[in-house]
């Protein structure tokens, strides 16, 4: 019995795959659309975007240039012009505009390196963290407070007055000893400036392997 | 995610590991359902089978469903599949070169290959004609080169050069692949059966 059954059903096997076949064909064409997203979920952007994480302060930076430390680069987005004019050590530019071009993707979207986004404010490299964290690509920081808190905190950092408590203190004296590392000479010690040799931190060659994502190829 | 070479997911060196692979199953399969017979491919020029036809139609048919609701459901990018260039002279010259070989022969060169696994002499033949027609095309490269690099229109697709909704063209190919198989279902009734 049941055999025939099975058998009787069989007798249409061909009408039944063809009308599979139809209906999975008629069910894409019904689909509802979306627009598809590229990269990370927007909750998981949502969730990056609030966290704090993404900040380096000046002084972190200041200790990791001091000590050459060779697990990041710097990019500054800022324009041409202004990189030109001044910059952070071993930066390297994409200005803002030129940040998703094929190029600097390589530095953006590769595990080697940390990467310290930077601009005048943080606005700038603000925006260029979002757009690359949008597509997933992973150790992207920025520089808080850019390169304006890094004149008054590294560069020209405030004396602090005298009814402040010690770290204050221990903090200037660390962020001046940065300053003279980054070439600011202060009137004390002019004199013995004078004999030394200024010893200019080599320019770094930064290589980055470039992630291996081919188009696909061949045929038939 | 997918594709998953492109992607990294699956290292770049394993493709020709996974391409054999999927050769062997490719042709296995072809062997198994008598592909290797150059009269059962031949029948679909005449009316007494049309296997290759249908298994055509329906290969190409569950792929490209397959690929879009992959694409739909985010596994895979159909944007970064391999598509493959048109060169518009060049392939019309050459698909009828092939349809002529195919007819005349009995094999693609894909069925052929499989043919000569089981030991088919016509199979063998049919091979060295290829090599032949390797060898003389080789030769007179300089004389074929315009048209074979010439009349370029890139890695276009249908949705590209017609503008139709990838979506819909693949509801119609669909249609049209059932009406075919109708049709041929319908011919290969009327003609006399033929053993082979």
């Amino acid at each position: 019995m049941v055999k025939n059954k099975i058998a009787k059903v069989l007798n249409f096997r061909y009408i039944i795959l063809a009308a599979i076949l139809i209906l999975l064909a008629g069910g894409l064409v019904l689909l509802p659309k979306y627009q598809k997203h590229e990269g990370i979920k927007p909750q998981e952007l949502l969730s990056n975007v609030i966290s704090s994480e993404r900040y380096i302060t000046t002084d972190k930076l200041s200790e990791k240039l001091i000590y050459r430390d060779p697990s990041f680069i710097l990019i500054d987005v800022r324009d041409e012009k202004s990189y030109e004019n001044y910059s952070l050590p071993n930066a390297i530019n994409i200005p803002l505009e030129k940040l998703l071009d094929e190029d600097s993707r390589a530095y953006l979207n590769q595990s080697q390196f940390d990467v310290v986004l930077f601009s005048n404010d943080h606005f700038y490299a603000d925006q260029a963290w979002i757009l690359c964290d949008r597509l997933g690509f992973k150790n992207i920081r920025v520089l808080k407070g850019g390169l304006n808190l890094w004149f008054t905190t590294i560069i020209n950092p405030e004396e602090p007055s005298q009814s402040m408590p010690a770290e204050e203190f221990d903090l200037y004296s660390t962020r001046k000893a940065a300053s003279m590392y980054f070439g600011v000479v202060y009137p004390e010690q002019a004199q013995m400036v004078e004999s030394e040799t200024k010893i200019e931190a080599p320019k770094r060659v930064i290589t980055v392997q470039k992630k291996k994502k081919r188009a696909a190829e061949g045929g038939c | 995610m997918g594709p998953l070479i492109p992607n990294g997911v699956i290292p770049v060196e394993w493709d020709s590991i996974i391409a054999i692979l999927i050769g062997i199953a490719f042709g296995f399969v072809l062997e198994a359902s008598g592909f290797s017979s150059s009269r059962k491919l031949a029948g679909v020029f005449y009316g007494y089978d049309f296997a290759v036809l249908k298994v055509f139609f329906t290969a190409a048919l569950v792929a490209v469903i397959g690929v879009y609701y992959m694409d739909y459901l985010g596994y895979l990018d159909v944007s970064q599949l391999y598509v493959h260039p048109t060169y518009l002279w060049g392939a019309i010259i050459g698909g009828v070169i092939m349809g002529v070989g195919f007819v005349a022969g009995g094999f693609c060169p894909g069925t052929s290959l499989c043919a000569v696994a089981i030991g088919k002499i016509d199979a063998m033949v049919y091979v060295g004609g290829i090599m032949v027609g390797v060898l003389i095309f080789s030769e007179l490269y300089t004389f074929f080169e315009p048209i074979y690099e010439g009349y370029f229109y890139g890695n276009i697709t249908l949705e590209d050069s017609l503008g139709i909704n990838p979506y819909w063209f693949v509801f119609i190919f669909s249609i049209i692949a059932i009406v075919a198989f109708v049709i041929s279902d319908m011919v290969s009734k009327k003609q006399k059966k033929i053993f082979y």
